[in-house]
């Protein structure tokens, strides 16, 4: 703005000598104003652009005569200073945000013009004199004129680069998207091919007559009833995931106790964990742990990745669960700690991204879908809790960690001195 | 063939591994030593043990000096210590457009493997070729 001022004082050096004149003829005009303004709006429903911009009726129409009649008076009071190149663009700018075109105020410049020269005429019948006027005031029009084109311009290049910068921002985001796109498709075609491979070898094999014994043929059926298994999970990851990202997933949220999740969940994972000499812990010494407000089936699932990541990130030790009472009122707090590879306080953001793991390598080492903590951290949120990542018991592996908030009974009943935790009914 | 040819499998996921070595044995007749370990891998290749390698891309279970190393790597390297030319399978179940060449390049692997992998047979005839066409020692 400062800078357009300062261009516009350019078109300010407006002779006085021509200003002095047309402030002695502001008292002779005032009387021509109204109907110039009857003439310059009666022109309006012929201009299409104008048309479209006047919406406002007859109440618009009488406003904007008082405002040209102001503006005329203005064209011969003399005080064409900054204000006035101000004001001047103030109206071109809001022209340009209406979408009235140019063209239409040139054009109505026009009529102004032909307008004044015809009071002129009547007003100094003797051409010498009339002629004198009619230069000042002439000079007067092309200032105004080139005020309302300049400040046209500004506008229009203003809306222009504001236009260019959302396109290029959208524009990122869709080649962001674009990408995103296609490394999705590539590394679920990726993981769904692994399953994929021995459920159709293993079905050959049998169907080949291969198989040396009854025996034999079962066995690789559990193998492929597993491997399909296998499968079935990494689908439904992939469809909560763009269930989530389409922002169509729904929890029910209830009155839930924890503990019953917990004691549930825990025996999903003991066999993994047996199979690789781990040891499962619960060091949650609460007796009960308040209620809180939570989908059932989506509190398990979160709890079940946790304790799945924990078993295979996990090569020897152990994988402890505890649950407490968040240090942030209101909420309880389940970890899922173990001794396992850790995550470096660098990456620890990184696991929450589609399809990363983090192991010290480039590739992805391990099975699953890649999927299990971006859902994690999603479905935590929709339950209006918190998930985090930090270092286990003594800097070595990882804890993991969620929160949920209580529920009311909850909240009423922890005030109790009595220290009773709350019981559904 | 003189003898029945014998196959290295470097493959991280078990049961994919174990349809290789059933497929094969079962319907090419070939022996098959299936491991992870980089001390077995280089010794049965070192004392010319190996008619042809499957290796899987994405190794999870196999290090080399200290560092994980990928069946791209491996190939090279296998490559380098056998003491007689040995066919490679690179095995993956990357399968977008440009992996194969992308992959075949890198690793020097004379065919590639595009999981789902599941026809025994057609698995054995591609490796007999292979092995057919290296020079005989």
């Amino acid at each position: 703005m400062e800078s357009f001022i300062q261009e516009m004082k350019r078109y300010l050096n407006f002779d006085e000598s021509d200003a002095r004149l047309l402030m002695t003829l502001g008292p002779r005009m005032e009387k021509y104003l109204p109907e110039l303004s009857e003439r310059f709006y009666s022109q309006i429903p012929h201009h299409p652009t104008a048309f479209r911009v006047f919406t406002g009726g007859e109440a618009q129409i009488a406003r904007l005569k008082q405002t040209l009649q102001q503006w005329a008076r203005g064209l011969f009071s003399g005080l064409y200073g900054e204000a006035y190149a101000d004001d001047r663009y103030q109206i071109g700018y809001r022209h340009v945000r209406l979408g009235l075109e140019q063209k239409y105020v040139i054009s109505a410049m026009g009529i102004v013009r032909s307008f004044l020269s015809e009071c002129l005429l009547l007003e100094f019948p003797a051409s010498d004199e009339r002629l004198k006027y009619s230069s000042s005031l002439s000079k007067m029009l092309d200032l105004d004129l080139n005020l309302m084109c300049e400040s046209y311009m500004h506008a229009t290049l203003q809306n222009l680069r504001a236009l260019n910068a959302q396109l290029e921002y959208a524009n990122q985001e869709l080649a962001q998207a674009s990408h995103s796109k296609d490394e999705f498709l590539a590394q679920t075609s990726h993981e769904l091919r692994t399953p994929l491979n021995s459920i159709l070898g293993f079905t050959k094999l049998i169907l080949d007559g291969l198989c040396k014994s009854p025996e034999e043929e079962k066995e690789l059926l559990r193998d492929v009833y597993a491997s399909a298994q296998h499968l079935l999970g990494i689908v439904n990851d992939i469809l909560d995931l763009g269930r989530i990202e389409a922002g169509k997933m729904r929890v029910h949220i209830e009155d839930l106790r924890p503990r019953e999740v917990l004691d549930s969940t825990m025996p999903l994972v003991t066999v993994q964990a047996k199979e690789k000499r781990l040891e499962i812990r619960d060091e949650t010494i609460r007796m009960s742990l308040p209620v809180v407000r939570a989908d059932e089936v989506r509190m398990r699932q979160v709890l079940l990745n946790l304790l799945s990541n924990a078993v295979k990130f996990t090569p020897k030790g152990r994988v402890t669960l505890r649950a407490d009472l968040a240090s942030h009122p209101g909420f309880l707090r389940i970890e899922v700690e173990d001794t396992g590879i850790g995550i470096p306080p660098d990456q620890r953001e990184a696991v929450f991204l589609k399809f990363v793991q983090v192991d010290g390598t480039q590739t992805r080492r391990h099975g699953g879908s890649g999927l299990g903590l971006p859902i994690a951290l999603k479905l935590v949120e929709l339950m209006g809790g918190a998930i985090g990542i930090e270092d286990g018991a003594g800097g070595q592996g990882t804890r993991v960690w969620f929160t949920l908030p209580l529920a009311l009974t909850t909240l009423a009943e922890s005030r109790d001195p009595s220290g009773h935790t709350a019981s559904r009914q | 063939m003189s003898h029945t040819p014998r196959v290295l499998i470097v493959e991280d996921h078990a049961l994919v591994a174990k349809f290789y070595s059933m497929a094969l044995e079962r319907a090419g007749g070939f022996t098959c030593v299936v491991t992870e370990d980089m001390h077995e891998i280089l010794r049965h290749v070192e004392a010319g043990e190996v008619d042809l390698a499957i290796l899987d891309v994405s190794l999870s279970g196999t290090e080399w000096e200290g560092r994980p190393i990928d069946g791209v790597q491996l190939a090279r390297l296998l490559k380098q210590r056998s003491p007689r030319p040995l066919p490679i399978l690179l095995a993956t179940a990357h399968a977008m457009a440009g992996d194969r060449e992308r992959l075949l390049a890198a690793s020097g692997a004379d065919d590639y493997l595009e999981k789902p992998v599941y026809d025994a047979q057609l698995l054995v005839e591609k490796i007999r070729r292979l092995i057919e066409m290296q020079p005989r020692a």
